[in-house]
Order: C-alpha cells, then sequence, then structure tokens
C-alpha cells in the first residue's frame, strides 16, 4: 500500500482535502444523529397499540347537543350499531387508543402522601370494549357483566371495586411483584382515595395522547359507563365486511339521533395512528431529506475534487502508469487518498457527532448514540467517499501512460 | 533485444487518419546504445511510445526480449513497463509531491518488492547518480541536471533490460546535457541496452547507431560507432535539415 508516500503528498495539498474531511465530519456528524432522530421517530410510530387489526375497529366520538336520557339513547345505538350488517362487536367507551384526548389520573400503590404516584389513562369499559379494540387479556379474569357500573357523574363520585391494569402500568407500580393479582392500587395518595382491586392484567391498551415517554405503557380499565353527553362508540367491523358499512353507521347514527355532533366523523385506529404520529413522520422525513441532501452535497464535493485532481495530475497518473501500475493500481491509489481523507474526516466526525448528540440529548431526550449506529455511520460514510471517487479514479485508471511522453 | 517488423500506427479522428508510422522495421541487439533521431512529426514520439509499451499499434509484429508483445494485454503491458523498461524523459517526470527517495521508489511499489529490499535499490541507484545524499529533497529544490539524476536513478533501480530516453538533455544546459550523457555511457557500457530519442546531432554522433525516422518509417539504421554521423548517413542528415 502506499499510504505513506500518498499522506506525503497530501501533507504538501492540505488545503483541498482538509475542505473535504471538514464536509465529511459535518456530514457525518448531522447525518448519525439525524438517522437516529429518525429511527427514533418511526420507532415511536410503530409502536402497537394494543388493538388488533386496527383497520378494523372504528371510533366515532359524539357530542349530545340537548339533555335527554344519555343512557337510554346510548343503548339504543348499541343495539341498532350491532344490527348493522358487517359489525362484528361494539362498545361505548370515554375514548380510545391514540384518540388524542381522554382521561389520566395519578395511581399509588398506598393511600399516603409519602407513596409516588403514577400517571395512568382511564379507560371506561361497558363489558363489551376489550373484546372490540381485540386487546389481550394476559392475565387474571375479564369483568363480569355485573361488575359493570353505570356511572352519572352528577349524582354519584362512586368508583367501581374492581379494574384491570396494563402490563406497563402494572410493572411500575409493583416493579418486584411477579403477579400483581388481587393487589390494590389507590386512584390518588391521600387517605381518601378510593382502592381498586386488580382482577386482571391487559397486554398493551395505547393512551389517547401515545406520549413518547414510557408512560404511554399506563392505563388502568374501569368496568364501568359513565353517563356523560360526549362518549366514544367502538365498533369492530367483521373482515369480510362491505365497503359502505361505515356510512351506514353514520347514517344509523344520524337516524337514532338527529341534534347530535360526531365530532371527527368515523375513524379507524389506523386513522388515529396515521393522524398522532403526523408529527413523528413529518420531523422523519423533513430530516431525512436533509441527510439526503447533505450526502449528496458531499459525495458531490469528492466527486469533483477527484475529478479536479484527476485533471491536475493526468500528467503524473501517465507517468506512473510508464512506470509499471496497472489500471487497478491506479484506482487503489485514488481509493487509498480517498479513504484516508474520509477517515480523517469521520474521526473529527465522530467526535463531533457525539457533542452533537449531547445537545441533543438534552434537548429532545434522546438516549446517547449507541456505538452499532456510529459503527455503520463510519462504514457508510467511508463507503460514500470510495464510491464517490470510484467514477473519477476509473477514468483516471483509463488514461494512457503515453502521457508521459507528450506535453500536456 | 528489439524488433520491429512492419509496424504501423494510425491516429484516427472523426475526420482525419493520420498514419504516424508506416510499415516501421528495425532491430536493436542487446547492450546497443542507439540514437533516434528525425524531424519534429516525424513518428520518433510514436516509435519510443510503441517501443515503450506505452501506447499498442495497428499491424505489424513487435518482439522485446525475446517475446512477442504485439497482442498483450493492458496488465501485462504494464507488468513488461515495469520490470524490463526504463524510461528517462525530457521533463525528467518527476512527482512533484514525492521527496527524491518516494520518487525513486514509484516502479519499485508496483512491483511489490519487500520495502527492505526497495529500501536497498533506491539507495544504490540514487549512489550510482551522485544524489545519495538528497533522499529527502523535493524535485523542486533540485536543478534540473539533479532532477534528471534522480529519474535516471528511478530507471535504474528497477535493473531494467532497457532503457528508453526521450530527449533526456533537451531541458539541460549543455554542462549537464554533458553529464547526463556520461551517466548514460556509464550505465550502457554495463551492459543495459538504451534506446534513445534525440534532435543533438552531437549526442547521436556519440552513440553506436543512429536510426533516423522520416515519416514514420525507420529509413537509415547502420553501425555508426567507429564513424562520423554526417559520412555514414548522408541522405539521413539531407532528410533531415532541421535536426539539431
Amino acid at each position: 500500500m502506499e499510504i505513506r508516500p500518498i499522506l506525503s503528498a497530501l501533507m504538501r495539498n492540505k488545503t483541498g482535502a482538509l475542505l473535504i474531511a471538514a464536509q465529511i465530519a459535518l456530514t457525518f456528524a448531522i447525518t448519525i444523529n439525524a438517522a437516529y432522530v429518525i429511527r427514533d421517530r418511526l420507532a415511536i410510530a410503530a409502536r402497537p397499540s394494543g388493538v388488533d387489526d386496527e383497520q378494523r375497529v372504528l371510533a366515532v366520538r359524539y357530542t349530545m347537543n340537548s339533555p335527554q336520557n344519555i343512557d337510554a339513547m346510548a343503548q339504543r345505538d348499541l343495539r341498532s350499531l350491532q344490527a348493522v350488517p358487517g359489525v362484528e362487536s361494539v362498545a361505548i367507551t370515554n375514548q380510545v387508543p391514540l384518540g388524542g384526548g381522554g382521561w389520566s389520573g395519578s395511581f399509588a400503590v398506598q393511600n399516603r402522601r409519602e407513596s409516588p404516584s403514577v400517571n395512568a389513562g382511564m379507560v371506561f369499559d361497558d363489558g363489551h370494549l376489550l373484546p372490540t379494540l381485540g386487546v389481550k387479556l394476559v392475565e387474571g379474569r375479564y369483568f363480569r357483566p355485573d361488575e359493570i357500573l353505570v356511572i352519572d357523574p352528577n349524582t354519584s363520585r362512586d368508583n367501581p371495586p374492581t379494574a384491570l391494569v396494563t402490563r406497563g402500568l402494572a410493572k411500575t407500580l409493583f416493579p418486584n411483584e411477579a403477579s400483581v393479582l388481587g393487589k390494590t392500587v389507590y386512584l390518588g395518595n391521600t387517605a381518601d382515595s378510593p382502592a381498586l382491586q386488580i382482577i386482571g392484567v391487559v397486554d398493551h391498551i395505547e393512551t389517547p395522547w401515545a406520549q413518547t415517554s414510557e408512560r404511554h405503557l399506563n392505563s388502568v380499565i374501569f368496568p364501568q359507563r359513565l353517563l356523560q353527553p360526549y362518549n366514544y362508540y367502538v365498533v369492530r367491523l367483521r373482515a369480510d365486511a362491505a365497503p359502505d358499512t361505515r356510512q351506514q353507521i353514520l347514517d344509523t347514527l344520524a337516524r337514532n339521533e338527529p341534534d347530535r355532533v360526531t365530532t371527527r366523523g368515523l375513524e379507524s385506529i389506523a386513522d388515529l395512528r396515521a393522524k398522532r404520529y403526523r408529527g413523528e413522520y413529518a420531523v422523519a422525513g423533513l430530516l431525512l431529506a436533509v441527510t439526503v441532501f447533505l450526502l449528496i452535497v458531499t459525495a458531490s464535493g469528492i466527486v469533483g475534487m477527484a475529478s479536479l485532481w484527476v485533471n491536475l495530475r493526468r500528467k503524473q497518473i501517465g507517468v506512473r502508469r510508464a512506470l509499471g501500475a496497472t489500471r487497478a493500481d491506479i484506482v487503489r491509489y485514488f481509493i487509498t487518498e480517498n479513504l484516508m481523507i474520509s477517515g480523517t474526516g469521520v474521526v473529527a466526525g465522530l467526535v463531533a457527532a457525539q457533542l452533537l448528540n449531547a445537545l441533543l440529548l438534552r434537548q429532545m431526550s434522546l438516549p446517547p448514540l449507541p456505538w452499532g449506529g456510529l459503527a455503520f455511520g463510519v462504514v457508510a460514510l467511508l463507503l460514500l467517499g470510495v464510491g464517490s471517487v470510484l467514477g473519477p479514479a476509473m477514468r483516471a485508471s483509463r488514461l494512457s501512460p503515453a502521457l508521459a511522453t507528450r506535453s500536456i | 533485444m528489439l524488433k520491429m517488423e512492419g509496424v504501423q500506427k494510425i491516429y484516427r479522428t472523426d475526420l482525419v487518419q493520420t498514419h504516424a508510422l508506416r510499415s516501421l522495421s528495425l532491430e536493436v541487439e542487446e547492450g546497443e546504445f542507439v540514437a533516434v533521431t528525425g524531424p519534429s512529426g516525424s513518428g520518433k514520439t510514436t516509435f519510443l511510445n510503441i517501443a515503450g509499451l506505452l501506447e499498442t499499434f495497428d499491424g505489424g509484429r513487435y518482439t522485446l526480449d525475446g517475446k512477442d508483445v504485439s497482442r498483450l494485454s493492458d496488465r501485462e503491458r504494464s507488468k513488461i513497463r515495469n520490470v524490463k523498461i526504463g524510461f528517462i524523459f525530457q521533463s525528467f517526470n518527476l512527482i512533484p509531491d514525492l521527496n527524491v527517495y518516494d520518487n525513486v521508489d514509484v516502479p519499485l511499489r508496483y512491483r511489490g518488492l519487500a520495502s527492505g529490499e526497495r529500501d536497498r535499490r533506491i539507495k544504490e541507484a540514487l549512489e550510482r547518480v551522485g544524489l545519495a545524499s538528497r533522499l529527502k529533497h523535493l524535485p523542486s529544490q533540485l536543478s534540473g541536471g539533479q532532477q534528471q539524476r534522480v529519474a535516471i536513478a528511478r530507471a535504474l533501480a528497477g535493473s531494467p533490460r532497457i532503457l528508453f530516453a526521450d530527449e533526456p538533455t533537451g531541458n539541460l544546459d549543455s554542462l549537464m546535457a554533458r553529464e547526463v550523457m556520461n551517466m548514460l555511457e556509464e550505465i550502457n557500457a554495463q551492459g543495459t541496452t538504451i534506446v534513445m530519442v534525440t534532435h543533438d546531432p552531437e549526442l547521436a554522433r556519440r552513440m553506436h547507431r543512429n536510426i533516423h525516422i522520416m515519416d514514420g518509417q525507420a529509413s537509415d539504421f547502420e553501425d555508426r560507432s567507429d564513424a562520423p554521423v554526417d559520412r555514414i548517413a548522408p541522405r539521413a542528415a539531407a532528410a533531415a535539415p532541421a535536426v539539431g
């Protein structure tokens, strides 16, 4: 290998090489962090909601404009919806996974101020919600029909005595317990906080907010119907449901009670997912565009510089060929030279990437860059360098050795 | 050592075909020191390029050191250039960013020699041309004569069977030119065949033979080792008034 003579030649023409190395360093630092943020955002957007087959589960949020018998209307709606051809099951609840808004509360393992509390989503299940969502029960049992309370918030402050929790919340509340069945949690950490006995654990049900922190894993499911003028109907369609089933559902609701606003129409959980993670996709797309742009600029810089060097060294290349260099030797020369420049840039880029990452850690709560990702970045940038220099190097290798005897 | 029979070289563009060599035939024996003369555009450089395997040719046959080199691959030609041939160019053609040592090292690296062997050859070659004390100098820090001596060392370090010199004294003053010629004569005396393209009749006169190329053909290649140029080759001299 010609490392020493190439290095010695580079040291005599530092400016161009240093500019390219600096460009590679900057590109490395930015793209590696951008790639990491992109991966983080896409991973967030790909998190499971706990809902089985999100396309088939529809949610409609309604608001009543006039006072009426809310429970009677809800029961009538549920019966009508269940009768729509193509509907597998229906439920009424206060919030849906990825829905954007809902209830949350603080839960503690003791009803004392010293006991730390954990924030969790509060899901009201009418006894049909989990099968309708397709959420998996992994431990314990589901609610019996007689456990479902009908609560009018205007007249009652009651809470059901039992609840289901998500696996994530169970681990947070009872990190050292193999099973949380039969354990008591409190809705709050004061002496008068209502107690709930855990009778079952579900795998996961995403909170309506789908927070980026671990809190998105925490939900408590209460066996209750809350009589309030705004709620969600959740509908699971059969796999063979006709395309117009959605419209039939909306028509049914409109027929039952025209004086009602279905705030956002009928949306599948998949629609809600797309809406919730639009920001994540936008950030990922923007960063991807910046990354691709930077890589193109850097690759162009390398191609430009290598082409310039080939043109400036036509005579030298001819002389090397005359002295016995094969075409492969010439290609190898330029690739080695490029690897030395890129290598310098990548080493500087590693330092810059760590500094940038430290800044992002503070601003975006990202975990530190993984070594595997850094290693991938190093290899990718070196390959980019080699790929960019390959064209000019091949052109150089095709120069005639007879150039050595010509005046250029 | 070198034998060309009916070698042709045609340069083609979209509009024009130029016959640079028309059925050139000549022979150089091992150990000879031969001058190749001829007016500008006569085909001297084309001959040198083909003889030195820097260019391919379109017709005829060329045998170098007993091997037919007419139809070799680019890689094989590179190998022969590297092992059997040494080049000395008019403008020295040293690599400006490399010091004297590394310049002499260039062909040896392509041969894949071990570093110890390369080091020995480089130092020996530079000792031979009197530049052993200038290993770390850049070409720009040397005089023209010294640069040409580095180029000779570079050619010698590979122990070539034949040396092609393209106007090696063309860019030197008379004192340095003489020095370089003395050096080439010494190298030839030690057994290396040398073919030298020159415009200078004085230099041509010092060599064993003068091959005169005219319009792409070798018009004269007589033994001139014991006779002055103007008596032995009146036809060549008359055909090339611009020479010198």
